[in-house]
């Protein structure tokens, strides 16, 4: 079998079953997942930040709105049908609450828009662990859909 | 940029931050009583999706200090501790055992003191060197995944660039296990200004 492919901050990787995909230490950042159960295409994107600075910015995997855009598109391309493709989100933790007086909380930012896209595009949510203090890594299971979310200490949870 | 270029920016770089981490190091040495030895600096110009891969891969806890400048320089400033080093620091410090999953509030400031302290002195030591003041905002710490730990770093300066200057230097303890690094990711135009004092010293 090949590697676990990890997904990098402002990337989008699209898999096929049965191959794995992963998107490992996620902050303030939240990994979109998008997968269509027919087909078994799996594919997330690694947001950093909630808004692009302009309608087509070079690369829009970066962002919030314009990567869960492109992430779409991109699985329909590979064949996945809109109406069948279900999301799930993973991250925005606020990693330094102590600074809050200097800088915004990114990571809820990142969340809100996200779901304000998704529900936009009329891509339904089935699960999600986002915010609080506490990094994450999300481990998407091509096969079956399933999604295990692990931290650096509590235990793993399956969404 | 051009290569040749490049390659005197990082040697510049690298001069600046050795400075500063050798400072900082001092400092950690006569806080923990122990003697501590300074690696070289290494830096990298990266895209921001292989900052953690340079640094060891992204799923290493490690306990992690953050500042962020606010005055004329701003960078981000970050000291970071793999998992069984701050609990050697954490347990020398206050003399009770540490449980990584469950600091208390007086690990967690003991934690975020040391990165302070750190922090300061590495500024203290290149601000003098560049003669610019710099102003650190109050430091935070966290003990989480090093993908995690530096999101927001990170995300402060991803709004404007897509590759980032990382600056890394290590230390280690003499004799003891232990070892860190420190890590900066100054912004473009800081580094310019920072370029700019250390190829004139009159300035």
């Amino acid at each position: 079998m090949t590697e676990l492919r990890s997904v990098g901050i402002g990337q989008i990787i699209i898999v096929r079953a049965p191959e794995p995909l992963a998107c490992i230490g996620l902050g303030s950042c939240v990994a979109v997942i998008m997968y269509d159960p027919v087909t078994k295409l799996g594919g997330i994107v690694h947001v950093l930040l909630p808004n692009a600075p302009r309608s087509s910015p070079e690369n829009p995997e970066k962002y919030a709105d314009t990567g869960t855009r492109k992430l779409l598109q991109e699985m329909l391309v590979k064949g996945a049908r809109k109406d069948r493709i279900v999301a799930k989100l993973v991250g925005g933790a606020q990693m330094f609450p102590g600074m809050n007086l200097y800088v915004k909380d990114i990571g809820k930012a990142n969340c809100t828009e996200v779901w304000k896209v998704l529900r936009e595009l009329g891509i339904r949510v089935t699960g999600e662990d986002i915010e609080g203090s506490k990094g994450r890594s999300a481990y998407l299971d091509t096969n079956t859909g399933k999604v295990t979310v692990k931290s650096a200490f509590s235990d793993r949870r399956i969404l | 940029m051009t290569e040749e270029h490049a390659g005197r920016v990082l040697e510049t770089i690298r001069e600046f931050a050795n400075i500063g981490a050798g400072s900082a190091a001092t400092a950690l040495s006569s806080l923990l009583d122990l003697e501590l030895m300074n690696e070289v600096t290494a830096c990298s110009i990266l895209p921001l999706a292989n900052v953690t891969d340079w640094l060891g891969g992204p799923d290493q806890v490690v306990a992690g200090s953050y500042t962020q400048l606010c005055g004329d320089l701003r960078s981000g400033i970050l000291v970071i501790l793999p998992e069984h080093s701050a609990k050697t620091l954490l347990e020398h410090l206050t003399k009770e055992d540490v449980d990584f999953a469950n600091l208390n509030s007086l690990q967690r400031s003991a934690l975020k003191e040391v990165g302070n302290i750190c922090l300061c002195w590495y500024l203290i030591a290149v601000s003098k060197m560049v003669n610019i003041d710099m102003i650190p905002s109050p430091p935070d710490a966290t003990v989480d995944l090093l993908g995690a730990v530096l999101d927001m770093p990170l995300a402060t300066l991803g709004a404007k660039v897509d590759t980032v200057l990382a600056v890394h230097t290590c230390f280690k303890g003499i004799g003891r296990e232990f070892e860190g690094y420190f890590l900066m990711l100054p912004e473009e135009s800081t580094l310019k200004l920072i370029l700019d004092r250390m190829g004139d010293p009159k300035g």
